[in-house]
């Protein structure tokens, strides 16, 4: 047919002959387009809808004066400027950052700790994967709230244990309320809820492992540690990479935990960005500097996200 | 020189061994212990927890702290609310996050691979970010303070999840069973109902229970969005319950308990799926 000659006579012909038409479209969006098109329509609407049109609309708010209830005021980049010199901001911006890296070192060398025991040769490995999956699956604010009643100053089962059972401190400690142990109960907290995706997901990396590999690395007398770094590090190297930038995502936006365990206190010792945002925004009333606040780390966190696709789509197309 | 190493490397390989489970155990009481003392303090009796005797066995047992949950709270409505919502936005979730993901993993056509990161990077976009601008626009749709909201504004997590985690699925699956069921005449539609949809049925199940259990446990969006004391989902109801004083504890922890149960049944039940689903869902082994 002439259709695929000339692309201008194809387009006069579409209105006239289907069969052509089709051809041509088919030509033109691929073969599969129309159910294509149709099943993958839900999540465009979605993605433009619920994050696309929210993140713009973000932006534009971040540079206005907004209250809620009242129209915003453009005042461009003045809630950047603003909060760069806050000292309540930039204290959050630390704690966020102790917060993260804290949280997900820890992670890392437990998760991993968890994996290779449990690819060693052990009884009932399903049983303690298992179980020890559950925190990652309990509700984030459950554990939160069961925490947050372990930690009590008077009645708490953590001061009970280590004053009165074990003897190692002649009197309790207020976990919560005192400057020098809020911020690492609340990292404890988040380890304890996140270590198992970590073990979880290395374990499966290293069962990808071929055990040949292994079997020749014994041949050749290599020990544990060499095994280690010579044949697991690197079979799991962009698991690890994967898992840890996912992590350091979550954990720099977690919520839930600081909320319900200091809401940032006491006098401002665990505040973290998302926490901070919150009661700029719901507190103070402060709609767009709260979106500045929240929207400052946006570049470093687009290279994560960028980088951490890239690995994510390279893992799947293998 | 053999003779003499064997013995002391079974003895090695035995340390190692008792080395492994005892800190799989440590982790094990670690991970177990908060679940098992939020039990233990919702059969707790006022007097028995403020006299700090018999720390960690309720006496006596008393069901107090669900009676006065389910009488004097309004804990049963935000159950209801919660079933509602996780229930509502899963469906959602899942019918459009599994033909999204058919359609990003198999099908030929303009825009996939774009489509395909964009939902990628919508799953690694935070809430914290968007949790204002979707309150705005929530509240301009005249959807803040209802359900209805937060069943919209889920899927912005759900669907992302959900597509992801099946897309790795449907890959796995080779595309010759397609191919051979439409040249025995069956269409694409056909070839992906009949034979792709029940073969990816645990992938599809695990989504739904993970969807389930991101709703079930949202609590940054319920915060935010509703006012009204009655429709609060668990999480935020559960939340509510802080108020320092000793008599709260008893009916917190009992609501605790009732809030994890639903998840941790589901989980018990369907955990090989889970397991499996978790590691497909960010990683493909």
């Amino acid at each position: 047919m002439s259709t695929r000659a000339a692309p201008l006579q194809a387009k006069a012909q579409l209105r006239g002959r289907g069969r052509a038409a089709v051809v041509g479209l088919e030509r033109l969006l691929g073969p599969d387009y129309r159910m294509g098109i149709l099943f993958v329509s839900p999540i465009v609407l979605l993605v433009l809808a619920l994050v696309a049109y929210p993140f713009c609309y973000a932006v534009y708010l971040s540079m206005t004066r907004k209250y809620v209830g009242l129209p915003p005021v453009w005042v461009g980049l003045d809630n950047y400027v603003k909060i760069t010199w806050d000292g309540f901001f930039q204290r959050a911006v630390a704690n966020s950052f102790i917060f993260t890296f804290g949280s997900v070192g820890v992670k890392l060398v437990l998760g991993m700790a968890m994996a290779l025991v449990l690819t060693s040769e052990i009884r009932w490995r399903s049983f303690w994967t298992g179980v020890l999956l559950i925190p990652w699956v309990a509700p984030t604010v459950v554990s939160a709230l069961n925490f947050l009643w372990i930690f009590d100053y008077s009645l708490g089962v953590l001061n009970y244990l280590l004053v009165r059972v074990f003897r190692l401190l002649p009197q309790g400690v207020g976990w919560l309320s005192e400057p020098g142990t809020a911020m690492a109960s609340v990292i404890g907290v988040n380890i304890w809820r996140g270590f198992p995706f970590f073990g979880i997901s290395f374990l499966a990396g290293m069962k990808a492992i071929p055990g040949e590999l292994y079997e020749a690395a014994a041949v050749d007398g290599a020990t544990a540690l060499q095994r280690f770094r010579h044949v697991t590090l690197p079979g799991v190297k962009n698991i690890v990479i994967i898992v840890v930038l996912l992590s350091t995502i979550w954990t720099f936006n977690d919520f839930q935990i600081v909320y319900i365990l200091t809401r940032g206190g006491p006098g401002g010792a665990t505040q973290v960005l998302p926490v901070f945002t919150y009661e700029i925004a719901f507190g103070a009333q402060r709609l767009g500097e709260a979106i500045a606040v929240a929207l400052y780390m946006l570049p470093a966190l687009a290279v994560v996200i960028i980088v951490l696709a890239r690995y994510m789509r390279r893992g799947r197309a293998k | 020189m053999g003779r003499g190493r064997m013995p002391s490397k079974t003895a090695l390989a035995r340390l190692q061994g008792a080395v492994s489970y005892a800190f799989l155990l440590g982790l094990l009481l670690v991970v177990i212990f908060p679940f098992y003392w939020m039990t233990v303090t919702s059969l707790k009796s006022e007097d028995q927890m403020r006299s700090l005797v018999s720390m960690f066995w309720p006496s006596p047992f008393v069901t107090d702290n669900y009676r006065h949950l389910l009488q004097k709270t309004d804990f049963a409505a935000w159950f209801g609310n919660s079933v509602f919502v996780a229930v509502s936005s899963t469906f959602l979730a899942t019918a459009i996050g599994t033909i999204g993901a058919y359609s990003l993993a198999r099908l030929k056509f303009l825009g996939r691979g774009f489509m395909a990161s964009a939902t990628l990077i919508t799953y690694l976009v935070p809430p914290s970010i968007l949790f204002i601008p979707l309150y705005a626009q929530i509240r301009n749709l005249g959807l803040a303070d209802s359900l209805t909201g937060l069943i919209a504004a889920y899927p912005s997590f759900t669907v992302p999840f959900v597509t992801w985690l099946l897309m790795g699925y449907f890959e796995s699956i080779p595309e010759e069973l397609e191919e051979a069921a439409m040249i025995d005449g069956a269409t694409r539609f056909g070839a992906f109902w009949r034979v792709v949809l029940p073969l990816s049925a645990p992938g599809v199940l695990a989504a739904a229970l993970y969807a389930f259990t991101q709703a079930w446990n949202e609590f940054l969006y319920a915060l935010v969005f509703i006012t009204d004391v009655k429709l609060r989902t668990l999480p935020v109801g559960l939340s509510t319950f802080i108020t320092g004083d000793v008599y709260g504890w008893g009916f917190l922890m009992a609501g605790a308990v009732l809030t994890t149960l639903p998840v941790i049944a589901a989980y018990m039940y369907l955990q090989k799926y889970m397991v499996e689903g978790l590691t497909a869902g960010s990683v493909k082994g």
